[in-house]
């Protein structure tokens, strides 16, 4: 492959200076789903709107919060099938690097190992961007609670709290008005949750939302059972 | 497990940030030389010599299945020839949450063999969407392993735990050949432990006549076994997924107390001045770990 | 003799209260013939410490491959590596060279981020061994073990420790005709490193 006519990358300069594919691959997240994060004073919340094209899809086998190690984890907005890679990807390097120093990979470093990943595909021949943008959670081996998101074009930013995908702009705007320095990862939850409701379509319910949490007492990343969302969804009522 | 590969990718050359995978055969001529070379000097008249040896765990270890799930036990010493080189190591290495092994041979290659199977348990349960490993993939992840090193990775295991199918032991041996089994022994000292085993074992054991049995079997291997020594590891995974490490359960070679009631001679409390020294220097720590800063270009040695 | 004898060395790390040592002996022979006095086999590495035995040629690569691999990591990730971390790091070095290994014996001695004594030891394929009072390596271990079992007290302070571990190096190397010649100290505390040069028997 490496010689033939489509080896050049897809991603090239436009006139303008511009890398369009990367332009349209963040347009390809900002038409998915949305997903936010906020990182709390003992934890980080990672939250996403699971709503799907059809009421026939049996929802269970629809999982979007990934997690990576034991203390830290994944959600997307964008393309299903092109974040499965990249959780498989950062997976298998988070086993390595605990092979190798017999130590959990910092959630910083698994940031920067797959935004690597990410970069790579803007700049290698025959290959497209990913489409889609991640955010991580995670707690490092000091109990720092963290919350980073990954871009397609390889950028990475650590935020309080975030939010990406469809509406992303409206629920920036809801998270910079609710969130506290001290808050605590129960009012993160909380937050999480009734910000995610600000421009969900129709009613939010435990079967199509998905949250994730990670808390610096036990340094565990779980993904939230219905059961569990269901009590944090009353508890927002 | 098939991986996605694209070539166009994975021919980009990145830089060694982590160890490739697998093993790496860049000294092996060297080596060769080395030997050859110590055989001749050998066969001259000098001294008779040869590669260095690696530290073998000696080792006494044993596992069996209860009434409500498996018992696994090990001795703590490690030899290096005849020199004991560790005194209380740690045998049963953690696979999953719900399975433990017992590892005798070469110490470096059960403990690599097993931390490397682990990890790709865990992969293969995040793979899976979390379920529970079963004992007997793992069996066959560590013989497909251990076959393909044709015996030289010298692992010989015994593997315990619980699964959907109930509790399982294993024994494995270093060149791939496993055996499911309700009661088992490896190691130097294994037929010290299986004298024991074979005059004990009855099925449908409680924990409590598990535990014993496995203790008195492992102590049948510290004392009659030279390999094998100090104290005894026991490890109780249940059918209810709870599991007890015990590490030194028996002690029987404490040494603390009897150290503890020698009265030291003053003379040998060193004091201050005993050595004579020739130059002293301090320098403080510097704070942060290594920046460019730090990093400086040095001179090939020619 | 073996190869992990040719060039010979004694090297002892041992721990104290939150503070730890490692000696040395400073002889490069081949075989019976000293070549060098002020040959250098403990290595600094931040707070930690590496004892590298065996084949000279082996320490030295070793040495330039840990630094490259432990520079790369504190540039990367911006923090110290711990002596865990690098003990870690050594055992899987080692551990890739199973069937061509370098003939080296190690041992690691250092201060974690709390100040507490690390001590590892392994052999040439990376076994690690784990203890929290002493290791030994090189060609007079079995002499060394003897020195340490008598000698060796739990938590001493810094200067203490300093002249028992000197007493157990020099005493083990006059029985060991390959290694000698001198010795040096280093003693880790959570302020700084202290080292001497010890005056040993030059026969």
């Amino acid at each position: 492959m490496g010689d033939s006519a489509y080896s050049f990358s897809l991603t090239t300069f436009s006139r303008t200076g511009k890398l369009l594919q990367i332009e349209y691959a963040l347009n390809a997240v900002a038409n998915g789903r949305t997903s936010l994060g906020i990182c709390a004073k003992d934890g980080v919340v990672i939250a996403t709107d699971k709503k799907l094209s059809s009421t026939l899809v049996d929802t269970d086998q629809v999982s979007k919060v990934a997690a990576i190690n034991d203390g830290s984890g994944f959600v997307y907005s964008g393309l299903g099938p092109d974040y499965r890679v990249l959780v498989r990807k950062a997976r298998k390097s988070s086993q390595s690097y605990f092979l190798e120093y017999r130590e959990p990979k910092p959630v910083s470093q698994l940031v920067k190992s797959t935004a690597s990943v990410m970069q790579e595909y803007t700049q290698s021949g025959g290959v497209r961007p990913f489409g889609v943008s991640l955010l991580v959670a995670g707690v490092d081996a000091d109990k720092t609670p963290r919350l980073y998101q990954v871009d397609p074009s390889g950028a990475y930013f650590a935020w309080k709290a975030t939010a990406i995908g469809k509406n992303y702009v409206n629920a920036k705007n809801f998270l910079e008005k609710r969130y506290q320095d001290d808050m605590e990862l129960e009012d993160a939850i909380h937050t999480a949750l009734l910000t995610l409701r600000e421009g969900f379509e129709g009613e939010m319910t435990n079967d199509n939302i998905e949250v994730g949490i990670v808390s610096a007492n036990d340094g565990k990343f779980r993904v939230l059972t219905p059961e569990q969302v269901q009590d944090y969804l009353d508890e927002a009522n | 497990m098939s991986e996605f590969t694209n070539n166009t990718v994975n021919s980009v050359k990145k830089p060694v940030e982590e160890t490739p995978s697998g093993f790496s055969f860049d000294n092996i001529h060297r080596n060769a030389m080395i030997e050859q070379m110590s055989k001749q000097q050998a066969a001259s008249g000098s001294n008779s010599s040869y590669l260095p040896q690696a530290t073998k765990t000696g080792t006494t270890i044993v596992g069996l299945v209860y009434k409500d799930g498996v018992v696994l036990g090990a001795d703590t010493r490690a030899t290096g020839g005849t020199e004991v080189a560790d005194k209380n190591c740690e045998k049963i290495h953690y696979l999953a949450p719900n399975i433990y092994c017992c590892g005798a041979g070469t110490a470096a290659d059960t403990e690599k063999t097993t931390e490397l199977i682990s990890s790709q348990l865990d992969l293969l349960r995040m793979n899976t969407e979390g379920s529970q490993s079963r004992v007997v993939t793992a069996c066959t992840m560590l013989k497909r392993m251990l076959f393909r090193y044709q015996g030289h990775v010298s692992a010989a295991l015994v593997l315990g735990g619980v699964d959907v199918d109930g509790p399982h032991v294993y024994q494995i041996y270093p060149h791939g050949s496993t055996a499911k089994l309700s009661y088992t022994t490896m190691g130097s000292g294994s037929l010290a432990a299986m004298s024991v085993f074979e005059s004990g074992y009855v099925d449908g054991m409680t924990e409590e006549e598990g535990i014993e049995l496995v203790k008195r079997a492992i102590l049948a291997g510290v004392f009659n076994d030279l390999g094998s020594g100090s104290n005894v590891d026991v490890c109780v995974i249940r059918n209810d997924g709870t599991t007890k490490m015990d590490r030194g359960a028996v002690q029987p070679n404490d040494v603390t107390p009897l150290r503890n009631a020698i009265n030291r001679s003053d003379k040998l409390n060193m004091r201050s001045g005993t050595t004579a020294v020739l130059k002293s220097s301090f320098k403080p720590h510097s704070v942060g770990g290594v920046t460019l800063a730090d990093v400086t270009v040095t001179d090939m040695e020619t | 003799m073996s190869i992990l004898e040719y060039n010979g060395a004694a090297i002892i790390a041992m721990t104290g209260k939150d503070c730890v040592a490692i000696a040395c002996d400073t002889r490069l022979g081949a075989q019976a013939q000293t070549v060098s006095c002020d040959f250098k086999k403990v290595f600094q590495f931040g707070k930690t410490f590496v004892g590298l035995a065996g084949l000279a040629s082996d320490v030295q690569t070793m040495n330039s491959l840990l630094k490259f691999r432990k520079n790369l990591y504190e540039l990367r990730e911006e923090r110290e590596m711990t002596p865990r971390v690098l003990s870690n790091l050594l055992s899987n070095l080692l551990y890739e060279k199973r069937f061509g290994p370098y003939f080296i014996e190690p041992v690691v001695a250092g201060l974690d981020d709390d100040n507490k004594p690390f001590l590892s030891g392994m052999d040439l394929i990376g076994a690690p061994v784990y203890t929290d009072d002493f290791v030994v390596t090189g060609t007079a271990t079995a002499n060394m073990y003897g020195m340490c079992e008598t000698l060796y007290k739990k938590d001493m302070e810094p200067e203490e420790l300093f002249e028992t571990l000197s007493q157990a190096l020099l005493s083990s190397v006059d029985r060991d005709a390959l290694s000698g010649w001198g010795a040096t100290v280093h003693i880790v505390t959570k302020d700084g490193v202290m080292t001497r040069e010890l005056k040993g028997r030059m026969d």
